[in-house]
């Protein structure tokens, strides 16, 4: 394997989505290449950045409510059992 | 000895009864299966329309849907994904159909969001000095942002909602070939984005380690 292949399958590593026949050409490779150990690395952290660091809502407590009423008594349109 | 509370009187008594015992476990079923993921659905729509109005539409169009169609989920499948893919097929037919511009993206408002979360969030995980801890939330979602659609949203359902290739495949209805070449396409461009933000910080990005 070259640089080359193995900087495509590194982002599929990271996803823990390589098969095991390219994970085991993959892990050879890195063995063999620091310059690609480095750059694995650094697609870990990319992936890591992005989990930590894009921040999640809430979504609105009106829209749960709604959907909350949705799936509960169909036409009951009465109170809202959670104040708001 | 402890009192039992067999006495309790049955309070639901006055509960329509309208609604069969059958509808009532659907009911059951759909909020322990669906409702959960709300949050997942409200941040994906929020991230597709760029608007918490439409984003409100889109999850409850979603809901509405995905509650009449609950039969036919395959039980012991992935729901949330289900949802996911009834999502998006959502937001293609009625932003892109009635010509909704789908592109309006209120920047200011996204602005606000972030701003407000900066002030309440100190992140010190980690002592790691490196610049990935550097950057703030608004560029990292900036940088995301800046990314073609088709690259933004499989890093998405990736990394921040963790569905599998399959699923992903499933969802952008392309195969997984094209789902792994996305995805790699796009973090090389989002790494470069986000080393450029780095820099500004005077990190040096040619990681030595």
């Amino acid at each position: 394997m070259n640089c080359n292949k193995a900087h495509v399958l590194m982002s599929v590593a990271v996803d823990g989505e390589l098969t095991l026949k390219e994970e085991q050409m993959f892990l050879l490779h890195l063995s063999e290449c620091e310059l690609c150990r480095l750059e694995y690395e650094e697609a870990k952290k990319t992936k890591m950045i992005i989990r930590e660091k894009i921040v999640r809502f809430n979504a609105p407590p009106s829209l749960v409510n709604m959907i909350m009423q949705l799936s509960s008594v169909d036409s009951k349109k009465t109170e809202n059992s959670l104040s708001l | 000895m402890a009192k039992s509370e067999t006495n309790r009187p049955a309070t639901t008594s006055s509960k329509k009864e309208a609604v069969s015992r059958e509808e009532h476990m659907k009911q059951l079923e759909f909020q322990k299966e669906a409702v959960i993921h709300i949050n997942s659905l409200y941040n994906y729509a929020l991230h597709l329309t760029m608007n918490p109005d439409d984003a409100e539409d889109l999850v409850q169009e979603t809901y509405l849907k995905a509650y009449r169609f609950f039969n036919s989920f395959e039980r012991g499948t992935n729901c949330k994904a289900w949802l996911f893919k009834i999502l998006k097929n959502n937001y293609i037919n009625s932003f892109r159909k009635n010509s909704k511009e789908p592109g309006k993206v209120d920047y200011d408002l996204i602005k606000d969001f972030y701003h407000s979360i900066k002030d309440t969030r100190t992140d010190t995980s980690e002592a790691d000095t490196d610049y990935f801890h550097s950057l703030l939330h608004e560029e990292v979602y900036l940088a995301l942002q800046s990314l073609p659609e088709e690259f933004r949203e499989v890093i998405q359902l990736c990394d921040i909602e963790g569905f599998t290739y399959e699923e992903i495949a499933n969802m952008v209805e392309s195969p997984i070939g094209t789902v792994r070449s996305r995805l790699y396409r796009g973090r090389k461009l989002l790494r470069a984005q986000l080393e450029n933000y780095a820099k500004k910080y005077g990190f040096n990005t040619d990681s030595e380690k």
